[in-house]
């Protein structure tokens, strides 16, 4: 088996030719989830993912057969690889990629309606948990301020707003725990966990008019109350949007609108009641 | 890699069903490279694949803690992947199931008309290099996909052929000198295009 022809021009290609051609070929998407049927490891001991469409782009999900386990926009620093890891790293559990969605998933991503889906906190600890508990308790469509947020939880934790944006900061439920709709105090969008066009994307997907949201934190206005029912909502809740202009009451805080009269919503909740 | 492949043999040691996991999870796709540059075929690969990661649990599973810790889970699952693809070659041989397969083997494995999907995927000269590689004898086959496709080193392709880091050199090295000639004789295009 002598053979010859190692020099010459072809050698020069060696390195790249078949490395760069022949590249690794894709697998079919299920093959290690068939690996793991087959063999038969039982299903709670990993977790699979799926990539679906947010408004913002790809969405990795991650979940176990009874719950959502973690989820994580796709970026350019994001491929499928890394959230494999990083959840590994998260929750100790390997996801599988898998076709099939959680039950009720895409649904919940389309209406942004996320609230119902059963969400598994993992290792997180009972602060976070609960303030990204109170977070899911934003309706789709509203924004609520970090104080909101902090007084929701605060039953179970007593954390105040500079801890609750660390939290939100590490929400491992990127979207389904929807933490662009918080806010500070002054209205400005909190965005703790996502590129500023990220958030934006996800609150124009919603349909929140941040420019009219802009004006009245501008105007120094917080509340919004109506003259009719002598009831004051966050301007964003459902109930204070359907107040006709005629009869908009701004007040600035809780306390003026108590002074005037008024009761805080109880959908709402601007003050705890 | 080197640092997750210990944490890997140790998950394997520590509980089986957590670390196969962890090991369909991190080398599925290599393996499925490999067999599918191997076997140029799809659907051969998918069934080979399978066939791999069952024979590893169930080899782990007679394994005891310290041999597991004392794996490396890639060239040790090539190494399945490999036998298990030269078995199927030999069973296929001589117990064909079809008439297809008798031409197959006849035609020593030639798969150079791959279908519809797989020619949209490949572009020209991936094609053409995917044929050439298929023309190749299976003992250089093996070697120069191990090396080229799924990247491994030379330790760890002789690892795999149970044979000395020279010796594995020199396969792949006669393997890509045949697959270079089998791409010359196409033609003065290949110059040309590259």
């Amino acid at each position: 088996m002598n053979r010859k022809d190692h020099g010459g021009p072809p050698v020069s290609r060696n390195g790249e030719e078949p490395a760069g051609l022949l590249g690794t070929p894709p697998a079919p998407a299920d093959f290690a989830l068939r690996v793991l049927q087959r063999v038969g490891v039982p299903r709670e001991r990993y977790d699979t993912y799926v990539r679906l469409d947010s408004p913002t782009g790809g969405l990795f999900v991650a979940f176990a057969p009874e719950n959502v386990t973690g989820s994580a926009l796709v970026t350019p620093g994001l491929t499928a690889e890394r959230f494999e890891e990083s959840h590994r790293a998260r929750t100790g559990r390997s996801a599988i990629p898998t076709p099939k969605p959680f039950p009720g998933l895409t649904t919940a991503l389309r209406t942004g309606r996320a609230g119902k889906l059963p969400l598994d906190p993992g290792p997180l600890d009972g602060a976070t948990a609960a303030v990204l508990q109170a977070v899911r308790a934003i309706p789709a469509g509203q924004l609520r301020p970090l104080s909101w947020v902090a007084r929701e939880a605060s039953a179970r934790t007593g954390a105040d707003t500079d801890a609750v944006v660390g939290m939100l900061a590490r929400n491992p439920f990127v979207v389904l725990v929807p933490c662009h709709r918080v806010t500070y105090e002054n209205g400005a969008p909190c965005d703790a966990a996502y590129l500023p066009a990220v958030g934006d994307a996800l609150r124009a997907a919603e349909g929140i008019d941040m420019a009219g949201v802009r004006q009245w934190s501008h105007s120094g206005a917080v509340f919004l109350g109506s003259d009719t029912t002598h009831i004051y909502c966050h301007p964003t809740c459902a109930h204070a949007r359907r107040i006709t202009p005629p009869h908009r009451v701004p007040f600035a805080t809780a306390r003026d609108a108590r002074r005037a009269g008024y009761r805080a919503c109880k959908s709402c909740r601007p003050v705890s009641v | 890699m080197d640092n997750a492949a210990e944490q890997l043999t140790d998950l394997l040691a520590a509980d089986l069903d957590d670390g196969f996991t962890e090991l369909v999870r991190v080398h599925a796709k290599s393996v499925h490279a490999f067999l599918l540059r191997v076997s140029g075929s799809a659907a051969e690969a998918d069934d080979l694949g399978q066939d791999t990661f069952l024979r590893a649990y169930t080899a782990l599973r007679d394994y005891g803690p310290e041999r597991r810790r004392a794996l490396h889970p890639r060239a040790w699952l090539m190494t399945i992947a490999a036998n298990v693809w030269r078995n199927h070659v030999r069973s296929s041989t001589r117990r064909p199931v079809s008439a297809i397969r008798v031409d197959d083997a006849q035609d020593n494995w030639p798969d150079v008309t791959p279908g519809p999907a797989e020619r949209a995927l490949n572009t020209d000269d991936r094609g053409r290099l995917v044929a050439a590689l298929s023309e190749l004898p299976e003992y250089y086959r093996i070697p120069v996909v191990l090396r080229h496709v799924v990247g491994m080193s030379y330790a760890e392709v002789a690892q795999v052929q149970d044979c000395p880091v020279g010796t594995a050199k020199a396969q792949v090295s006669r393997g890509m000198g045949d697959l270079r000639r089998l791409l010359g004789t196409e033609g003065e295009l290949r110059e040309v295009t590259s």
